[in-house]
């Protein structure tokens, strides 16, 4: 048996993750990976780098497009997570630069 | 829809091994990856990698995909055989990619293969992005989008329903912020519920304006004079027309800041608009008579520091 959708002809409103960030189990969820690779990149401070070691983790939009990006770097390349982490920290500069480039005009 | 070729877009043969089609992926979204790739077409390639690899990485994808393509040539028009759901959320009036719209149904089924009774899954969380305006983050919006989920039936055949969900669009957002649509995601299993729905915010390019954050860059063109002596311009912007003053001296470049009128927020985004002095053409007698006397009175020369 499927679950059965509530009816949807209301306007849903949706959350924004910066306003209600998600936990570790949600997060986990929305990357389709166990927890525990989560609490293993927050540890090593690859998600959520400063945050506290032990406890209060929350996850907001940046922190769910970055773990689907490592996520798929190291699936796709057989990548370890140290070196997924580099690519897409390489990748996020490009993106601030070219965004400052676009900014001021400069394409 | 079309019928996309997978086997052609990544270039192997249909008879590739797993091995060779990630291989042929790694190399090229190496090449079209937007953030490296000089090819004006990169990020469509890439997207289209991604599409196929998505497809044909996944063991199980593939075999469906070669179920239901075998015989169909790529851009022939495709339409899906009885009995196959559709997959996955497209934003309405955007193209919807073929593979959403045919396989992603097929974690549904493994969910399904293993269920006996008593069986409870919850439903996978599903991604998809959604395209709005800048004035829709200025204002908020709604916008309609159209899954299409996969369920089965009472013989456990693949069916799909469409549902149409009306999202409203916060005010404030950004441009990569996630949108949770709570029980929105694919269905359940044995009762359980369903997965979330999350949408990325993107917004559609508009030559008009840069973003960067929540800050807006606008080039705003004006003439020599109101540049050269200073002016009250009008100038249309994403929240209204707003007068701005130019200071006189002004050049090409120069940046006026009009704070908060960015982004809206907890902590609003400015405006930024660049001067960009535009010259009058000398098409006419009289203007090439005024350039004249410029050039006669002023003793202007741009390239002095150079040396020249």
């Amino acid at each position: 048996m499927q679950t059965t959708y509530k009816p949807t002809t209301d306007a849903l409103i949706g959350v924004l993750l910066d306003d209600v960030a998600l936990t570790v189990e949600e997060l986990a969820r929305a990357c389709a990976v166990e927890p525990e690779w989560v609490v293993q990149r927050v540890r090593t401070g690859i998600l959520l780098d400063g945050a506290n070691q032990d406890s209060g983790w929350r996850f907001t939009s940046v922190d769910l497009v970055r773990a689907r990006r490592l996520r798929d770097i190291e699936i796709t390349f057989d990548a370890n997570d140290e070196l997924a982490a580099l690519v897409v920290d390489l990748s996020d500069e490009v993106r601030r630069l070219k965004a400052r480039l676009s900014a001021t005009g400069v394409d | 829809m079309d019928y996309k070729d997978y086997y052609q877009a990544l270039g192997v043969e249909k008879s590739a091994t797993a091995d060779e089609i990630k291989k042929a992926y790694r190399k090229l979204v190496r090449k079209y990856h937007p953030d490296v790739s000089k090819e004006p077409d990169a990020d469509k390639r890439t997207k289209e990698l991604n599409e196929a690899y998505g497809v044909l990485g996944d063991a199980e994808k593939r075999a469906a995909y070669d179920e239901v393509g075998s015989g169909q040539q790529a851009g022939q028009e495709f339409r899906p055989p009885p009995g196959w759901g559709g997959g996955y959320e497209a934003p309405s009036g955007d193209d919807s990619d073929f593979f959403a719209d045919l396989f992603a149904h097929v974690g549904g089924r493994r969910g399904g293969a293993g269920g006996g009774a008593g069986f409870q899954m919850r439903g996978e969380d599903s991604h998809a992005s959604i395209s709005i305006s800048l004035a829709d983050a200025y204002n908020g919006a709604s916008r309609t989008i159209v899954l299409r989920v996969p369920q089965r039936d009472a013989q456990g055949r693949a069916t799909s329903t469409e549902r149409t969900l009306n999202v409203t669009i916060p005010k404030g957002v950004t441009a990569g912020q996630q949108l949770r649509l709570g029980g929105q995601g694919q269905p359940g299993h044995g009762g359980a519920p369903a997965g979330d729905l999350y949408l990325e915010i993107e917004f559609a390019p508009d030559a008009r304006y840069r973003l960067e954050g929540r800050d807006v860059y606008q080039t705003v063109p004006v003439t020599p004079w109101e540049a050269a002596l200073g002016a009250q311009i009008d100038v249309v912007t994403p929240s209204g027309t707003v007068q701005v003053t130019v200071p006189e001296k002004s050049q090409t470049g120069r940046k006026l800041r009009l704070k908060g009128r960015g982004i809206p927020g907890a902590s609003a985004g400015d405006l930024y608009l660049l001067l960009e002095v535009v010259l009058p053409l000398a098409d006419t007698a009289r203007a090439r008579e005024l350039y004249e006397t410029m050039a006669r009175e002023l003793a202007f020369n741009p390239r002095q520091k150079m040396g020249a």
